[in-house]
């Protein structure tokens, strides 16, 4: 194993940062303790009351096992919520260290495509490198296209669309295309390949998405900040959404932008030393990653052998665990991506992510791995067995009643009269309470915080989108809870979900494609509710909230994906679109229609 | 999705090669392997009585 960066360094840099590595940890552990101890008592205390409401009848094996459930299911909703708390609780950091000199290293801005549409992409590259020029930093910035793309006819496209992109913008020695033979271990395996042909020739190293957009300042600022810290491996920024149009998208367009960097807060505080690595948007520094990050081939088949799938989270517990550095800088704006637009788009994302996580179980156990990495690797895991719980939680409450004792009037042999058990409504009342409140208290506190700050005027009406993305998350949560449930079930059975290209256009379903993807969730609902009012009637209301949307789920997947007009989910680009998204449309008309740039040249001052 | 009469420029393969410049990217321990744990727990269990023998 390597030894750590900060001995090698060496100087009173790395000194310092060791100094305040220390301090930070205390803070950090600190932090840690807290959040896991309250998301801990809250999953008891939710696991106790339903013991207690459950065995008002008479204790039997399924309340024991019902309790068990509800805890394990409390406790992740517990942990989303203090992480939410802790952000709202936290200041923003004071100033990072940042080199304020010319920037030493040379970096390259490395964008994976795999059949991505290559005119929009490489459009992106020409924006990026515009917003780099507009910055007049005279450091290195050079660009590799690294193309999985298994499509000939796409990849004629690329090679077209890259020579237009050279020619456009004087790239030639600085702008480079290669495509691979064979996309082997996807795209850990392409940035592998990379670094094996061109890794020493660059310091640091920007990781993009085909979608990822970022802006040439905080390009620049990323790299200051890193030539600042000789032992930080990995620079993560937070990405948020651009361009939704669909209710779908426009709803988690405006979660990115209102709630997360409330919740992304709250993880930097926990992160110390050991930060996340989401893939892309994030800056590594080459040597770093190269000596860390050589993913090995699993032993087995996949799903849970083979290539290492979320590669992303494995680097950083593999950066962390050589000594270097990961951080999330929750303060660098200027970092973009797009989203889903649909349901279904969603799902199959989600698909690949499951399969990816769940294979993280291979590798918990992983020697040397810093705990903190390890309890990320749990929580990654969790995200997608939670839903498991739930559906086993909302199974055996069916099942319940079949299963216990009859009640028992006369318990005393001695005493004439019926003794009827105690009403524990409320205490089935109150947990009701206390677990949607985990889901939607830390969102209302996120909309009173941004109310009181001045924050929510940026939003528009932020309160209305507020309760309008809690009804739509609301009614979409049992669908979701399936597909996830799906996805579990495929990856235990060992079945592969391949790596499906994203689908990154209009993203309009029609009622029938809807259908077609989700009729197995209406059936499965209209069973659970017809089984429920055949055999426990009282527990219907109760589960009225999951199984409706579940019986509509093709209409609700239908209707979220139409467009959204009007002011519901506004988000701060809509009336003022960053300017990189406007150097990237411009780009684009420039590429399709070349008299439509003017206006955002004129618009920009930058020259397009 | 493509406009392939504006864009008429030939692809230039050397021009736009990748840089020669190799870096090795060792291959990483993240499994920890099988019998391992057993076989350490042996060698210290073995190991023992050597020492106080000594």
């Amino acid at each position: 194993m390597a030894r750590s960066p900060a001995h090698r360094a060496g100087d009173n840099k790395a000194r310092n940062g060791a100094q305040n590595a220390a301090q930070d940890g205390g803070e950090t552990s600190l932090a840690r303790f807290l959040t896991l101890a309250a998301s801990f008592a809250a999953a008891i205390a939710a696991g106790l009351v339903f013991y207690s409401y459950g065995t008002a009848d008479g204790p039997d094996a399924l309340d024991v096992v019902r309790a068990l459930l509800i805890t394990i299911s409390t406790w992740w909703l517990a942990w989303g919520a203090v992480q939410g708390l802790l952000g709202l609780t936290s200041r923003p950091k004071p100033p990072l260290q940042r080199h304020a000199g010319a920037i030493r290293g040379r970096t390259v801005i490395i964008v994976p495509v795999y059949n991505e549409d290559p005119q929009v992409t490489f459009a992106r590259i020409a924006a990026m490198d515009i917003s780099l020029a507009a910055t007049g930093d005279p450091a290195q910035f050079h660009f590799a296209v690294l193309s999985d793309t298994r499509s000939e006819a796409i990849a004629r496209d690329e090679k077209q669309w890259f020579a237009r992109l050279l020619a456009d913008r004087g790239g030639k020695g600085r702008m480079f295309y290669r495509r691979r033979a064979q996309n082997i271990g996807k795209k850990a395996g392409n940035l592998e390949d990379f670094i094996a042909t061109s890794g020493a020739a660059y310091d640091y190293a920007l990781i993009l998405d085909a979608d990822s957009l970022m802006d040439g300042g905080t390009i620049v600022e990323m790299v200051r900040r890193m030539e600042a810290v000789p032992d930080l491996g990995l620079l993560q920024t937070l990405p948020k959404i651009v361009r939704a149009r669909s209710r779908f998208g426009r709803s988690m367009q405006f979660a990115a932008a209102f709630y997360s960097p409330i919740f992304a807060r709250g993880l930097a505080v926990m992160q110390g030393r050991t930060g996340p690595f989401w893939g892309h948007n994030a800056l590594v520094r080459v040597r770093a990653f190269a000596e860390s990050c050589g993913l090995p081939v699993l032993s087995g088949p996949p799903p849970f052998g083979g290539h290492i799938l979320s590669h992303d989270y494995v680097e950083a517990a593999l950066l962390a665990r050589a000594g270097w550095q990961v951080r999330l800088d929750d303060d660098l704006e200027g970092s973009y991506e797009e989203g889903p637009e649909n349901i279904i788009d969603h799902a199959k994302r989600d698909r690949r992510w499951c399969q990816g996580n769940l294979q993280h179980t291979r590798l918990v156990g992983a020697p040397g791995l810093k705990l903190w990495s390890r309890f990320v690797f749990v929580q990654g895991i969790f995200a997608y067995i939670a839903p498991v719980f739930w559906l086993a939680f909302i199974v055996a409450s069916i099942l319940a009643p079949h299963f216990a004792p009859g009640p028992d009037y006369f318990p005393d042999p001695y005493w004439p009269f019926p003794v009827f058990p105690p009403d524990e409504t409320f205490k089935a009342v109150g947990l009701a309470v206390g677990v949607f409140g985990l889901l939607i208290l830390p969102k209302l506190l996120i909309v009173a915080d941004a109310q009181a700050s001045g924050r929510a005027d940026r939003f528009g009406r932020a309160a209305t989108s507020t309760l309008a993305e809690l009804v739509l998350s609301s009614i979409q949560a049992p669908i979701f809870l399936m597909f996830q449930t799906r996805s579990v079930a495929q990856v235990v059975m060992r079945r592969d979900g391949g790596w499906p290209a994203n689908n990154r256009g209009d993203g309009t379903l029609s009622l029938g494609d809807a259908w077609a993807a989700s009729w197995w969730i209406t059936a499965t609902g209209a069973v659970a509710l017809g089984m429920t009012w055949q055999w426990t009637p009282a527990l219907l209301p109760w589960l009225l909230p999951v199984g409706l949307p579940m019986m509509v789920a093709p209409v609700i997947i239908a209707w979220s994906s139409r467009p959204q007009f009007g002011h519901l989910f506004e988000v701060p680009s809509d009336g003022n679109p960053p300017q990189i998204v406007q150097l990237h449309d411009a780009c684009l008309a420039r590429w399709t229609k070349p008299a439509a740039a003017d206006a955002v040249t004129e618009l920009t001052g930058l020259n397009v | 999705m493509m406009d392939m009469q504006h864009n008429a420029l030939s692809f230039d393969e050397a021009a736009a090669a990748l840089p020669h410049a190799p870096l090795a990217m060792p291959k990483q321990v993240v499994e920890i392997e099988r019998g391992r744990l057993f076989a350490a727990l042996l060698a210290r269990f073995v190991a023992r009585p050597a020492r106080s023998e000594g």
